[in-house]
């Protein structure tokens, strides 16, 4: 695209867009640090860079949460332990689903919330890091 | 007593579910100037079905067997609000024969069929001897009483080939083998004995024809307290990922008139078997296609289904209106000879779930919710843009179904209907469900019930496409209109559609 589009408000988060050779209907919805974005029935999550710099930044990822009521079913880790990004802390399951909870991030495990076998509620750490 | 109230038809209803069917029987009830009780769990306090009916009773904690599975507060509140009658949906105690006969001894109508009738399909057991009895073909299965090896094969000979060994006291797939010719029972035998033994602590087997590749297909039936029973054709289930149903249609493209018509009437013996009521349906695996196939009972659903509207959309008629005149008391608004099929609908069911993510339940709240519209396009939905989605309950939070005079045009309607249905968010299957209704396999109509259970994975790799730079655009503009800190974006990774591994990405740097 060599020219800039043009975006119009259609009012609502719906957004119309015209790249020059065709036109989009865009819905954008989402709060200061995330925006879901819809296009023909697709959708995506789009961080703004602002919130990446502070997710990226200390205090942030101090800790795992489960996204739902779940069981945990496994526990991979225990304090001290050294994680890196992307590692299975825990297993919950949920609606007979697995979830892996993986670490946001390379760090020491401080502390451990959970035992194998709790149920956990959304919003509450089942682990903290150093 | 009970007759009495039927006499006078139902003038004011409870509905025991929430959700997208609750709305529906609401909105039969307004056309029929019936007054209408909404129950409701703490996690629905703000529903719009709650909102939607006459009136509306808390039941208790968001909890289904604290709420909608406590049968005796449910029939506290109807008695308490004046209802004499209870449309139970689907789920919840829609199927309970102790809810069915509490309704009855507390002289409510109960829209849906006698107690007996769910008793005796409750049973699967029960159910299979009935059907057999009233000559509904059922998969030939059988433990033999002789477990010696020459009993056994001469039963796998009875019974036909392929065969499938299983032990008597088993399940999840120990012990089972599969028998394709007779040279191979003995050794298929002694191996599943052992299993057997070793598992279960019980060598007793239980032999019957393995259906390979079926297709589900179920047929829906209707019958009156005047002795009318009919069916209203087919539906076409097979698009299902761990027996949770994903896509359904009718007609079935595999059935010919004669295995429908055979069907049909199959489904008719079976409601007349259980003295059936009100609307039914007969779930039936498939082999094969075209006047060689073979369809055998799989179970009643003794209940309204949740693709009851692609039935609807065929045969032009309104299920839930029906349930409510065989209620009370009046025959069915229909004949079977006046019954026919015309044109293709499809339903798509809209989960809160996420196949990139190995098709995981959502939660959260709808940030934007607009549903498509159009000629053919119907949407029966529980949500409204603000709802939050909890996991307490289902996961569906729509049905989307199409109608058109084929079943390509009935596709294509619902591809352009699915990519103008926003949902955001949570996740959602609708990515998924667009590679779906465009896979070979779905065009050609060839999907089994195990199509999804093998290919879904493939199909939500598939679902995960790059948002198109308009989309970029219109967030950027988005972010300057709500001060949400986009403008001057650092360059980072593209983002991706659909969610993957980090479903964070940054923006893409955007000059406006």
């Amino acid at each position: 695209m060599a020219d800039s589009p043009v975006v119009t408000p259609l009012g609502g988060g719906w957004y119309l867009v015209d790249d020059g050779e065709r036109r989009w209907r865009v819905a954008v919805a989402g709060d200061r640090d995330t925006q879901w974005v819809f296009v023909n029935g697709q959708v995506a999550t789009v961080e703004a860079p602002k919130a990446i710099a502070r997710r990226r930044g200390k205090g942030h990822d101090a800790g795992v949460m489960s996204p739902m009521p779940a069981t945990v079913v496994a526990l991979h880790v225990a304090p001290g332990q050294s994680v890196t990004e992307g590692e299975t802390l825990i297993v919950l399951e949920a609606m007979k689903m697995e979830l892996p909870i993986r670490a946001p991030r390379d760090g020491v495990v401080k502390t451990v919330a959970c035992a194998k076998g709790d149920m956990v509620q959304p919003g509450v750490n089942l682990l903290e890091f150093e | 007593m009970t007759a009495d109230l039927a006499k006078r038809g139902i003038r004011r209803l409870l509905i025991a579910n929430r959700g997208e069917i609750a709305i529906r029987i609401i909105r039969a009830c307004r056309e029929r100037a019936i007054e209408t009780v909404a129950v409701y769990s703490d996690a629905d306090a703000e529903a719009p079905f709650v909102r939607a009916a006459d009136q509306a009773v808390h039941l208790g904690a968001a909890p289904a067997r604290e709420s909608y599975l406590d049968g005796a507060k449910v029939i506290a509140a109807a008695l308490a609000t004046g209802a004499d009658a209870v449309h139970p949906g689907y789920g919840f105690l829609s199927e309970r024969a102790h809810f069915a006969k509490a309704c009855e001894a507390a002289d409510l109508i109960f829209v849906g069929p006698p107690s007996s009738s769910l008793e005796r399909m409750g049973s699967k057991i029960g159910a299979r001897r009935l059907m057999v009895e009233a000559g509904v073909p059922v998969v030939p299965g059988e433990t033999p009483a002789d477990q010696s090896d020459a009993a056994l094969e001469a039963a796998i000979a009875r019974i036909g080939f392929p065969a499938l060994i299983k032990p008597s006291a088993g399940g999840g797939g120990i012990g089972m083998k599969i028998v394709r010719t007779a040279s191979e029972a003995a050794d298929a035998l002694a191996a599943a004995r052992r299993e057997a033994q070793a598992s279960f602590g019980d060598s007793t087997l239980y032999v019957e024809r393995l259906i390979e590749r079926p297709r589900h297909v179920e047929i829906q039936v209707f019958a009156d307290t005047h002795g009318n029973v009919v069916h209203l054709f087919e539906r076409e289930c097979s698009a299902q990922r761990r027996h949770q149903k994903m896509v359904e249609e009718s007609p079935c493209p595999a059935l010919s008139a004669t295995v429908r018509s055979a069907m049909g009437q199959a489904a008719v013996a079976a409601a007349r078997a259980v003295g059936y009521r009100n609307a039914g349906t007969c779930e039936f695996l498939l082999e094969g296609e075209g006047d060689a196939a073979r369809f055998y009972f799989l179970e009643m659903n003794t209940r309204l289904q949740v693709e009851h509207p692609v039935t609807e959309c065929v045969v032009g008629v309104d299920l839930v209106h029906a349930q409510l005149t065989v209620a009370g008391g009046e025959p069915l608004p229909f004949t079977q000879e006046g019954l026919t099929q015309r044109g293709h609908a499809i339903e798509c069911r809209i989960y809160a779930e996420d196949p990139a993510q190995g098709f995981i339940p959502q939660a959260g709240r709808l940030l934007l919710y607009r549903e498509p519209q159009g000629p053919g396009i119907r949407v029966d939905s529980g949500v409204t843009a603000g709802t939050e989605v909890s996991v307490y309950y289902d996961p569906m939070l729509a049905k989307l179904i199409v109608w058109g005079e084929s079943r390509d045009i009935a596709r294509h309607r619902a591809l352009a209907a699915l990519r103008d249905f926003a949902v955001l968010g949570i996740r959602t299957n609708i990515p998924f469900m667009l590679q779906l209704l465009q896979h070979p396999q779905f065009v050609a109509a060839t999907i089994d019930t195990g199509f999804l259970d093998r290919e879904g994975a493939v199909i939500a790799a598939a679902s995960v496409t790059e948002l198109p730079p308009a989309a970029h655009a219109a967030v950027a503009e988005h972010r300057r209109q709500f001060g949400s800190g986009g403008g001057a974006a650092p360059p980072g990774g593209p983002a991706t559609v659909g969610g993957d591994v980090d479903p964070f990405v940054s923006l893409r740097g955007w000059r406006g």
